[in-house]
């Protein structure tokens, strides 16, 4: 079998996926491929790892879709934007073996999200261009709703409403059609959905015993372009970090994000720890985000920026900072390829005290977390 | 008594007038469709309908399938086909249901990336490459490291990859910068890699030579701005106070420095001095007017 690594061509690539496809013993490599800091990314474009990462989850649907799989296939309905995957991911998400009502509000996101940036996609192709015959992210996004059954059952008014609005096509409104019967016929059967599984990330901790990374070269740079180092920036009082990057040009990852974060001091503040509990937004792109950047960026989307608050950027010990966070991102030399959404809390010690990844973060969650941390101390 | 011919003219032939585009009424997009696709009709009047189509474009799926259809026909006029791309690019703007159409609409583009007719080809490409379409990335570059696959010359491709900063083009930018095939294609591998931070030293080393074009060196200095602007403060300063360099880049250097310059730059004694003595004495008026710009930020 062809080792899994970014000097890989993607042809090779290709054939690799449908080794492990035959291979029921790597079943477990197909989700460690989707991590975006896999090495297999490693110096690729954007578009190129689109392309891999759609034939992953296409294999993974044709093979059906497991638990450890699953959060990266809501993740790309929560927020993805390439019509490609998108489908691929509605695809993927019927084969899992348990519908439930959560995916449901995820689908409508996925509607959502993919209303200007529907194409037509051919989920039996490598890379899933096509200028023939194929399926769009929306039409794959309705059979998902049709499989869903009488899990969807809290989305029928929204699908309703859909009937009548301006953006669906004749043959998108049939499919909705379809997906409003199948919904409607299994609440009338009185099918129950199983309530399973939180598409929220659980909130990890770093394993006992392990050893904390060398962050003490870690140096930051901020908006101001004042520099600190890690751990005096980081101790001394819990802290809520969120990754983005100026380039991002995904609106429901990095600005979403930042703006978020905005939400974030604000409720701080109203609860009384706006001076006691800090917020950092660190950016994946630190060759290019200068502190002009970072401060322009934090302002238009009405962040705070003080001694509390700041943006920062990496000018000493990226690799640390990586490490530290296992950052849900990779490159093409210094330019972002593909990155996860995340937001961290950190305890007054510096330590990762909770993790909030791939799907949209509740900011009074993240809020609630940070305040736990600060009171627990370094207890 | 004979006839006098008649005296020919001496007065030279009317310059040709440029045809009137042919105005056609207000029809519906049925009526102009087919008015763009009838053959027997003149090229200007098949012109003037497609313009009609951007109204009403995406209304009906089985129409827009037509118009695509005309689009896509080699055997149409080039003008006609034009029109109606023209048309359907403003009713991506203007149709409030367009988003309808859209999946159609790129695999139409898509299906056009090798069309024979090159003008077509590029604006079908720079619709495509402004989407950040990976199907066309690909074939861009695929055409840049092997130029018998280009589909457009290598400054135009460098151009539409310049769209997407997420596209694997700074390698063979480089590449085009110490081997160009043409000057063009090296300013524009120049442009792309205006956003590529590990290119800081390349833009330095540029700048710094007075061998380079001064277009190439201006290029340069906007592109250090944007990745490095304290390097472009410090060598703006050394140009300004180099009486040999070119007056372009001094020009350049005035505006960068007077645009972008610290407040620390009012303590520089010497530099305020050699634009002073610029401000009064440059040959070039575009330095003159720097060295203005420049005094009246931090004139003593």
């Amino acid at each position: 079998m062809l080792a899994l690594e970014a000097s890989l061509s993607e042809a090779q690539f290709c054939a690799a996926v449908g080794q492990l496809k035959a291979d029921a013993s790597k079943r477990a490599v197909l989700a460690e491929l989707l991590r975006e800091n896999n090495p297999v990314y490693d110096e690729r474009g954007t578009a190129a790892v689109v392309r891999m990462r759609g034939w992953i989850l296409l294999a993974i649907a044709e093979l059906g879709l497991t638990e450890p799989e699953l959060l990266y296939v809501l993740e790309e309905l929560d927020n993805g934007h390439d019509a490609y995957l998108v489908a691929a991911a509605a695809r993927a998400l019927r084969t899992y073996a348990t519908p439930a009502p959560v995916f449901a509000q995820l689908l409508l996101r996925a509607l959502g999200n993919m209303r200007s940036r529907d194409d037509v996609v051919s989920l039996t192709t490598y890379g899933g261009y096509t200028i023939v015959e194929g399926s769009t992210a929306r039409q794959e996004i309705l059979r998902t709703f049709a499989w869903l059954g009488a899990a969807a059952r809290e989305a029928l008014p929204e699908l309703e409403a859909m009937r009548g609005e301006a953006g669906f096509s004749a043959a998108l409104k049939q499919e909705l059609g379809l997906a409003i019967g199948a919904i409607g016929a299994a609440c009338a059967e009185g099918a129950e959905p199983h309530d399973c599984c939180s598409p929220q990330a659980d909130a990890w901790k770093p394993a006992p015993g392990a050893a904390p990374l060398n962050m003490q070269t870690v140096t930051l740079e901020d908006q101001d372009g004042r520099r600190i180092g890690f751990r005096e920036l980081f101790t001394g009082k819990s802290s809520v970090v969120a990754f983005f990057y100026t380039r991002c040009t995904n609106p429901r990852k990095c600005s979403l994000t930042i703006e978020k974060l905005a939400r974030v001091q604000r409720l701080l503040r109203e609860k009384g720890f706006g001076d006691r509990i800090q917020t950092a937004a660190i950016t994946y792109d630190p060759a290019f985000d200068l502190p002009d950047r970072l401060r322009a960026y934090g302002a238009s989307r009405g962040l705070t920026m003080d001694d509390n608050n700041r943006m920062l950027r990496t000018v000493r010990g990226m690799a640390a900072l990586r490490g530290y966070f296992q950052l849900g991102v990779n490159f093409i030399e210094s330019v972002v390829n593909r990155h996860r959404i995340e937001v961290h809390v950190l305890n007054p010690r510096g330590e990762i005290a909770a993790s909030f990844e791939r799907i949209e973060w509740d900011e009074a969650a993240v809020v609630d977390t940070a305040i736990a941390a600060q009171q627990t101390g370094t207890a | 008594m004979a006839t006098k011919k008649p005296r020919r003219s001496t007065a030279k032939p009317a310059a040709r007038k440029k045809a009137k585009p042919a105005s056609v009424p207000a029809m519906d997009t049925k009526m102009a469709l087919a008015l763009a696709a009838n053959p027997k009709k003149s090229i200007a009047q098949r012109v003037a309908a497609a313009v009609q189509l951007t109204r009403t474009a995406c209304d009906d799926a089985q129409l827009f399938d037509e118009i695509l259809a005309v689009l896509k026909d080699g055997t149409v006029p080039s003008p006609v086909r034009l029109a109606v791309l023209q048309a359907l690019q403003a009713a991506t703007f203007s149709s409030p249901v367009f988003d309808i159409c859209r999946p159609a609409y790129l695999s139409a583009l898509r299906a056009l990336v090798k069309d024979p007719d090159k003008e077509l080809r590029q604006r079908v490409l720079g619709i495509l490459a402004r989407e950040h379409d990976g199907y066309t990335q690909q074939l861009l570059l695929e055409g840049l490291r092997d130029p018998k696959k280009a589909v457009v010359p290598a400054e135009k491709a460098l151009q539409l990859l310049s769209y997407d900063v997420h596209s694997d083009a700074y390698p063979v930018a480089r590449e085009i910068v110490r081997n160009p095939p043409n000057q063009r294609a090296r300013r524009e591998a120049l442009r792309l890699l205006a956003a590529d931070a590990n290119s800081v030293g390349m833009f330095e080393t540029i700048l710094g030579n007075k061998k380079e074009a001064p277009e190439v060196r201006q290029l340069s200095a906007s592109a250090l701005h944007s990745l490095a602007p304290k390097k472009l403060q410090d060598m703006a300063r050394k140009i300004v106070l180099d009486k040999r360099d070119d007056h372009k880049v001094k020009a350049t250097s005035l505006t960068a420095l007077a645009s972008f310059g610290s407040d620390s730059i009012a303590r520089d004694k010497p530099l305020i001095a050699k634009v002073e003595r610029l401000e009064g004495n440059a040959a070039s008026s575009a330095v003159k007017r720097g060295a203005n710009q420049f005094l009246s930020k931090y004139r003593p």
